[in-house]
């Protein structure tokens, strides 16, 4: 999941959780906010009562009563004034019923107990239960709408300023990462940010590329160095056994020295030929712009090698469609790609055995070309070593320098081509070459 | 005719030198880019084997100069840098072939001459070979006017080995000549004498083939 998405949604649901949270406490809130403004109110109305009686004297409420009740309208409120008992009690708040003109209302009422003249009197305020919460639901309403917006309001803020904060990295990726093929051969400037995290992110990308840059360079000028510096002396040396074979000697033995020494001359010349094939096709010297038909690729690859196909009284059957087109390909490397394989087909069969060239169109997959022999096979352990530079398997016929395969792991790595192998010791191998599609 | 070796390698340009020598090619040699240029400037050359690797110039730069003071020359481009946009670069820039290093010096004379016959319009294509007629341009062995058929391959082993008369060649500069890079010099040699017994065998219905000679140890000559 990228980062921007990560944020948004841990943004969206942190809010929504803060508000779930707030609405079911809301009510709750709401009504302690109520009942504690309504104990203040009935300490009010109590002081207030209490500084009449102070001021102008208890019978100002009692008018020589012994007792004295009062109630709004509504009877929402009301108050009463009653001589108490002996036993001196605190004040108390509570949510008591009272009987008024005989209805039973459920009142918030608060008692205190007070002295006036050595008489001991209790007064009583009350409100109704009912009117304490009447402001709850329009209160609750109002907070939600508020709420509501504001969550919206600081959700965008963040969605906004996190894309804004992000920004460079998005740059980064896209310039830096996204699409970047080896080698790095365009230059792209630094990103601007103020952020120090992605300038360090940007500076080091910027830093490793360039030093990969510079290395791919120097083995690419290595390659090209190492191909001089090896192939001039190998051409001397060559040269030179070329013109001392045709010195008149009649010496047979001296000759056949020579010849030898061609020999091994010609083989150390491979060795560097394919070493360096390697490393062109490692350093991505070649284009892959090729279009080819695997048919007539097939076809050109067994003309060349018709005569040790003769040689060994080997049937060759080929079975591959000759409408297919294979696109973004490097046509010499593939040709030798498939020349190495079926000339193992070839050097590794039994006398009077086959050669199948198959092929298999996997639709929007692979393009598949199969190619089997009924050679001596390879057996368990060496087929995941057999693409290996200089792995050797112990076979008792003449070898090769034990890089052909290695050419035709590299080429594929280097066409993205997979190269599935499977074999029977003593009946023969099968190699399945599949093009990416 | 007359040859140009320019090449910084002075053993390489040594061997070259005496190995056309001995066919009778006449050779001049320069290891700098310098000499090369102040050689053209002197005399007039059939051929100039040019190596791109020179220390004081480029030797692309150095063909481009070339050209101008020696324009009917045939040139011949040999390199050991290999890469596939040198041998592109020098064919655009007008070098008539590219050898890249290291070579086999036949491969060079069999090169040299079919530049030879291409440009220069040898005419004699038809070479005497025993009592036999080569003709290279209709690629065919004739006896008494009579075309023997031969094979590809086989017409083109029996011509290189009539270019070379008089030169032992191994099997394996057979091959190499043929099947390229690909070869296989253990394997292809043997195909070497299958292809040498049925080029005997065609031949000797019409006359005698002495002079292909089979060389123990090392391969075959023909010697006239």
């Amino acid at each position: 999941m990228k980062l921007f998405t990560k944020l948004t949604l841990f943004i969206t649901l942190s809010k929504m959780v803060i508000a779930i949270l707030f609405v079911l406490l809301l009510p709750f809130l709401v009504e302690d906010i109520a009942f504690r403004y309504n104990d203040y109110y009935l300490k009010e109305q109590r002081k207030k009562v209490l500084n009449v009686i102070w001021k102008n004297g208890i019978d100002a409420y009692l008018q020589g009563e012994e007792n004295y009740g009062s109630y709004t309208m509504l009877k929402e409120e009301y108050i009463s004034m009653e001589p108490a008992g002996k036993n001196n009690l605190p004040d108390t708040i509570a949510t008591l019923q009272r009987v008024v003109e005989g209805d039973t209302l459920t009142y918030r009422v608060l008692s205190h107990i007070f002295d006036y003249h050595n008489r001991r009197y209790m007064l009583e305020v009350g409100k109704k239960t009912a009117t304490i919460s009447q402001y709850n639901r329009p209160l609750q309403k109002v907070a939600l709408y508020v709420l509501f917006g504001l969550i919206v309001f600081t959700t965008l803020v963040d969605l906004i300023f996190t894309r804004l904060l992000l920004r460079p990295l998005g740059v980064i990726i896209s310039t830096k990462l996204v699409n970047r093929k080896f080698p790095f051969k365009d230059h792209i400037p630094p990103i601007r940010t103020t952020t120090t995290d992605f300038r360090y992110l940007d500076d080091s990308l910027i830093e490793l590329m360039g030093k990969i840059k510079e290395a791919f360079e120097k083995e690419r000028e290595f390659t090209s160095n190492a191909s001089h510096e090896l192939m001039t002396p190998i051409a001397i040396l060559q040269n030179k056994m070329e013109n001392l074979m045709v010195e008149d000697s009649p010496d047979e033995e001296l000759q056949k020295k020579i010849v030898g020494m061609m020999k091994t001359l010609n083989r150390l010349k491979k060795i560097v030929h394919s070493l360096l094939l390697i490393s062109r096709i490692e350093n991505d010297q070649f284009s892959k712009t090729d279009s080819l038909s695997p048919y007539t690729l097939v076809t050109d690859v067994m003309e060349e090698l018709e005569h040790r196909l003769e040689e060994k009284q080997l049937r060759f059957n080929m079975n591959i469609s000759r409408q297919i087109i294979l696109h973004n390909l490097n046509h010499d490397l593939i040709f030798q790609l498939v020349y190495n394989i079926l000339n193992n087909a070839i050097k590794y069969n039994k006398p009077g055995g086959q050669i199948m060239a198959g092929d298999k169109l996997i639709p929007g997959e692979a393009y598949q070309l199969i190619i089997s022999d009924t050679g001596m096979g390879i057996s368990e352990q060496e087929i995941g070593t057999i693409f290996n530079r200089f792995k050797k398997v112990v076979r008792t016929e003449q070898e090769g320098y034990g890089l052909g395969l290695s050419i035709v792991s590299t080429i594929a790595e280097y066409h993205d081509i997979k190269i599935t192998v499977s074999s029977t010791v003593n009946a023969g191998s099968t190699f399945i070459i599949s093009f990416p599609s | 005719m007359k040859v140009l070796i320019i090449e910084d390698e002075k053993t390489m340009a040594v061997e070259m030198q005496a190995f056309l020598e001995k066919a009778y090619y006449c050779c001049d040699l320069a290891h700098t880019a310098r000499l090369g240029l102040e050689k053209i400037e002197e005399n007039q050359y059939d051929f100039i084997l040019l190596d791109l690797g020179l220390p004081d110039k480029d030797g692309l730069h150095l063909l481009q100069e070339a050209r101008k003071n020696c324009s009917q020359a045939a040139y011949i481009i040999l390199t050991a840098r290999g890469q596939l946009e040198d041998r592109i670069k020098g064919l655009d820039m007008g070098a008539d072939d590219y050898l890249p290093k290291p070579f086999s010096l036949l491969e060079l004379q069999a090169r040299m001459q079919a530049v030879s016959r291409r440009k220069f319009g040898l005419t004699d294509s038809e070479i005497p070979l025993g009592d036999f007629n080569i003709d290279l341009h209709k690629r065919s062995v004739f006896f008494e006017g009579q075309e023997i058929s031969l094979s590809r391959r086989e017409f083109d082993l029996l011509s290189y080995m009539l270019l070379h008369k008089n030169r032992p060649l191994s099997r394996m500069q057979l091959s190499e000549h043929i099947w390229g890079n690909f070869s296989d010099d253990d394997y292809d040699s043997n195909y070497i004498d299958v292809h040498i017994k049925n080029i005997r065998k065609k031949l000797s219905a019409f006359a005698s083939v002495d002079w292909l000679q089979t060389i123990r140890h090392v391969g075959y000559k023909i010697k006239l």
